[in-house]
Formats: C-alpha cells, sequence, structure tokens
C-alpha cells in the first residue's frame, strides 16, 4: 500500500560532504521492502515543488534511513533538518532488485547509486558468495565496502569501479551483478557482463512517482518504461544504452 | 457536494473540481495517509479526465521528458498511451470498474477523418459520458497544436465530431494562439457543448553552466504555478464571448486558485500539475470551496463569471 504521510526525522547526520543521511521513523514496522525501493521525499521548506525520488538505505523495524546526495535545492532541505522535524514521504514505490539468494553476487555502486547495495549487502548472508565494490570520484564520496576505486586515488584502487569486473567475476565464478550509478558507468558494465545476469536501478526525473504523469519514462526493449512504476530495476540488456 | 455542484454542457457534476488529462491516474484514488484512509475519495471529483488518447498507439517521446522550473514543470511527454484500440480493449474495463463518476475522454487524431473515427468507436461505451477533444498539445507534430490554431479548422473539426454525438463535447484550446476567443466561438459555433482551456504553454529550460536543453525536445509544454495569471486572463476572455461553459485549468493548486477561475467565468475547474506537488489535491480544494461556499452561505454557480 503506498501512503502519503508526514515522517518525524530521528536523526540526521553529514557522513561526507555533500551527502545527507536521513533516518525516518515511519511509525510502524517496516515489512516486505525490498532493495532497490524508493520514497519521493519532501522537507517541509520545499512544499510546493515535486518531490525527490529517493532510494532506502536501510530498514530497521520502524525506521528508514536514506542516504542523499545534495545536488540541488530539493535535496540540500533535507541537510537542514533536525531530529523531531516531519518530512512528506509518499512510499514505498518501485520494483527492488532480485533475490539474492544462493547466488554468487557482485554489488557494484557508483557515487550516489551506493545505497540499494549497501543494504544488499547487509544481507550477503542470503548469498553463497557477495563482494560489494564502490566507485566514486574522490575521498570524499566514500562509504563502506569491500572494494574501492577512486577515480583520483586519493583512496583505494585508482580507477574506476568497473575496471576489474571481468576479473572477478571469472575468479568468483559470479552468477548475479546487480548495479546502481551513473549511465555511463551502468553502460559499461552492460558491456561487460554480457554472460552474467546483470539488473541494474536506473536514475531518473520524476513528478509523480507512481507511473501516472509518465516523464520518467527509459527506453527498453522497443518500448520506453517507467523508472517509477516498471522499476526501477531493469534487467540491463533490455535497456537501450545508446539512446541515454 | 451540495455547494459546489456544477455543470459542463449536458454533464451535471456533482463537484466542480476535475482533473486535467495527463496528470491523473486511477493510482491516486488509491492513495492513502498515515491512518489508512483515502487521500481522495473519488466523489470530491466531477469528472475523471483520461490522460489523451491517438488512433495509434505512441511510445512518446525520449527523456529526459520533465525539468521543474522556479514556478512551474515542463515536460515533453509526447502523449504516451496505448492507442485507441488498447484503451478500449485494456484501459476502459478498467476504468468502468473503478469509477463512479464521470468519465471524460481526452483524445486526438492526425486529421480530421481520424478525430472521426475515433468518436466513431467509443460511442457505444456507455461508460464514457463525455469526450475531451484535444487540439492543442504542444509536445506532438502532427495531432494537437496544429488543429487548435486555426478557427476554421477547430469549426470544421467539431462540426464532424458534433454531429457524431450527442454526451458532452469539450474542445480544449491552446494558449499559443493569437486571439484564442476566435478559437473559443469557432467550437461553439460548431456545436461544442463546453471549452477546456488552456493547455500548457511552450515552455525551455537550458542548463548555463553546459548549454544543454534540460528536455531532450529542447521545446516542451509549460505548465503548474507559473502559468495561472495567463490562464485567468485567458478564461477570462473566453467568457466574455462564449455562452458554453468552461473547464478552466492553468496552475491550480489552492481552492483559492480555483475560486479565482469561478469569477474568471468557469464552471467548473481542472487540477493538472498540482497532483504531482501534492497528491490529493483536488480533494483539498474540493473540501476548502465547499467549505468556502457553506460559510458564505452562496452555491458556486452564483459565483461564476462574478467578476467585480
Amino acid at each position: 500500500m503506498i501512503t502519503r504521510e508526514l515522517l518525524k526525522v530521528v536523526d540526521v547526520n553529514i557522513p561526507a560532504p555533500q551527502y545527507v543521511l536521513l533516518k525516518l521513523d515511519a511509525g510502524k514496522p517496516m515489512k516486505g521492502l525490498i532493495p532497490g525501493m524508493f520514497y519521493e521525499l519532501r522537507a517541509p521548506s520545499q512544499a510546493g515543488r515535486l518531490f525527490k525520488p529517493i532510494s532506502i538505505l536501510e530498514v530497521e523495524d520502524h525506521l528508514l534511513s536514506f542516504l542523499i546526495k545534495v545536488i540541488g535545492a530539493g535535496t540540500e532541505a533535507f541537510a537542514h533538518l533536525k531530529a523531531g522535524d516531519g518530512v512528506e514521504a509518499l512510499g514505498p514505490l518501485g520494483n527492488g532488485f532480485p533475490s539474492i539468494n544462493g547466488r554468487r553476487v557482485l554489488l557494484v555502486s557508483g557515487g550516489a547509486g551506493y545505497p540499494p547495495l549497501a543494504w544488499l549487502k547487509r544481507e550477503a548472508d542470503e548469498a553463497e558468495f557477495c563482494l560489494h565494490l564502490h566507485g566514486c570520484a574522490t575521498a570524499d564520496e566514500v562509504f563502506p565496502c569491500d572494494l574501492l576505486y577512486t577515480v583520483d586515488g586519493s583512496q583505494g584502487h585508482k580507477g574506476l569501479v568497473t575496471d576489474s569486473v571481468e576479473s572477478l567475476i571469472s575468479d568468483h565464478k559470479i552468477d548475479l551483478v546487480l548495479s546502481c550509478g551513473p549511465v555511463p558507468m551502468l553502460a559499461k558494465l552492460t558491456n561487460i557482463c554480457i554472460q552474467v545476469e546483470h539488473y541494474v536501478s536506473m536514475e531518473a526525473y520524476m513528478a509523480c512517482g507512481i507511473g501516472v504523469c509518465h516523464g520518467c519514462a527509459i527506453p527498453v526493449d522497443s518500448d520506453y518504461k517507467l523508472v517509477c512504476k516498471d522499476g526501477p530495476v531493469f534487467d540491463a540488456t533490455r535497456i537501450r544504452w545508446s539512446e541515454l | 457536494m451540495k455547494y459546489i455542484e456544477s455543470s459542463l454542457g449536458k454533464l451535471k457534476l456533482d463537484s466542480c473540481v476535475t482533473v486535467a488529462s495527463g496528470t491523473f491516474g486511477l493510482d491516486y484514488l488509491k492513495l492513502r495517509d498515515a491512518d489508512g484512509k483515502l487521500l481522495l475519495p473519488q466523489e470530491s471529483l466531477g469528472a475523471y479526465v483520461s490522460k489523451t488518447i491517438t488512433y495509434e498507439l505512441k511510445a512518446g517521446n525520449p527523456s529526459p521528458r520533465l525539468y521543474e522550473t522556479e514556478c512551474g514543470l515542463l515536460n515533453s511527454i509526447g502523449l504516451q498511451n496505448p492507442g485507441l484500440k488498447g484503451f478500449l480493449q485494456t484501459d476502459l474495463p478498467i476504468l468502468k470498474d473503478a469509477l463512479r463518476i464521470p468519465l471524460i475522454v481526452s483524445f486526438s487524431g492526425s486529421s480530421i477523418d481520424e478525430f472521426c473515427e475515433m468518436i466513431t468507436a467509443m460511442e457505444p461505451y456507455q461508460e464514457i459520458a463525455g469526450y475531451e477533444v484535444n487540439v492543442s498539445c504542444p509536445n506532438v507534430e502532427k495531432e494537437g497544436i496544429a488543429f487548435g490554431a486555426d478557427p476554421d479548422v477547430i469549426h470544421k473539426l467539431v462540426a464532424s465530431l458534433a454531429a457524431l454525438t450527442d454526451k458532452e463535447l469539450i474542445v480544449k484550446l491552446s494558449p499559443s494562439v493569437t486571439d484564442i476567443a476566435q478559437m473559443a466561438l469557432a467550437a461553439q459555433e460548431a456545436g461544442a457543448s463546453s471549452i477546456a482551456l488552456i493547455n500548457t504553454l511552450w515552455g525551455m529550460a537550458i542548463d548555463w553552466r553546459t548549454g544543454k536543453a534540460m528536455l531532450s525536445k529542447k521545446v516542451g509544454g509549460y505548465s503548474g504555478r507559473g502559468v495561472k495569471p495567463v490562464a485567468l486572463a485567458l478564461v477570462y476572455k473566453v467568457a466574455q464571448v462564449v455562452d458554453i461553459p468552461i473547464l478552466a485549468m492553468g496552475g491550480i493548486h489552492t481552492w483559492q486558485d480555483a475560486l479565482e477561475f469561478i469569477y474568471a467565468g468557469a464552471s467548473a475547474v481542472a487540477v493538472g500539475t498540482a497532483n504531482f506537488n501534492d497528491p490529493g489535491a483536488p480533494a483539498k480544494i474540493a473540501k476548502g470551496l465547499q467549505e468556502h461556499c457553506k460559510t458564505n452561505n452562496i452555491h458556486i454557480k452564483d459565483l461564476i463569471a462574478n467578476l467585480r
């Protein structure tokens, strides 16, 4: 059931420059949520503007955590919230990633695409093998993971998160790759993962969040699919990457 | 809703608040609040207006299709829809099942013959209470605005359609014309039973850092708060010349906005972009209007075109 309600802020902190970690109280145990699902969120100061689609980082009983990259006024407003404030929330929305149960999984995140894969990593016990790779521009965007890549080499391996995916897939007999991040990263990963099942969580400019406005369409198969309702998780081979 | 009942030509509305085509879907009627109550009981609405359908299915425009500006929304959806056949086979039975309020189908064609073929195919369905003829979409090439900019073409099209139906026939006009009153008069003379306005304005946004347009089609339709003064003026202008009722839309976010359109000459209003900013907005607007009228012991009909 999708609800629109005011959720109380339990905690706000800045875990890295340009990121806000927001913990909200859903008021009841949140069952049945799957990594990859998201909420449309809005700080009260942004009333009258569109909600922002934000992927869930963590669910602990009645608490929902979100790791939000600040890119404009709508996302910056989250940084100014205090415990006890309300956040307008519409959700939960979207389909979520397929199960990692019994699979040999590679989780690949880039930049702000970190949250759903970090959530999956916490459920790694279900998988036969699970390795989380995270890539970002500089040490300023570093979050906990198994293998870290920074473009400028300021922390972890110097280079792109996609650099060693091919060898990791063969070394660890990976049979499922799950990813979220910038389009060039996801497109490159799709080319690398030709022999392996690969699902991506996509980002799009969004208005309604519930499949009404058709604003968040991306090219999938011979058609357009909606990131909010058909996704955000798609079989990577079905996306027409060259059109994005 | 006693104080805000109204009508559009042949259609009696239990509420003067409706929704704008393309901004609303059945999913909005399923949303709930924290207590599990429906955010938008459908009885708040006088009618449900469908997303525009075209003869052939339309995949829509490439992404990005949306961009929010300081005071409104740009879109270039491109009338993505399942086509007439897909609508009648798949969507219409679902709408029939779900709706207890009148259904108005918005449709658009690429020729007068195509418009006529579409209305003929829809006529047998009793669950369709009326039509909104979309001659004003800025985001498609053949359908839409090409028809809405010439009063002779509007007259010919509407006369052809009026001969094929006795149901409510609403003609939705574009603001992007020199004299909208002429278009409205042409529609009225040809047999339209009401006029809807405004469709979106042309709009554009560019990223000054990169010089890149924010929409894939560069230019799109502009709606939301920023268009309200334009819409009010055009509703007022049209109300001065036509006798048929006006269904007004353009940046309505609150009941006070809606009331302004009633004063300008609208018999009913449609909530569009506000649905995205405030899911459940039409219910709040209907409630606000109802309470305002009750408090002042006045009926909404007494305020139509009652501009001072």
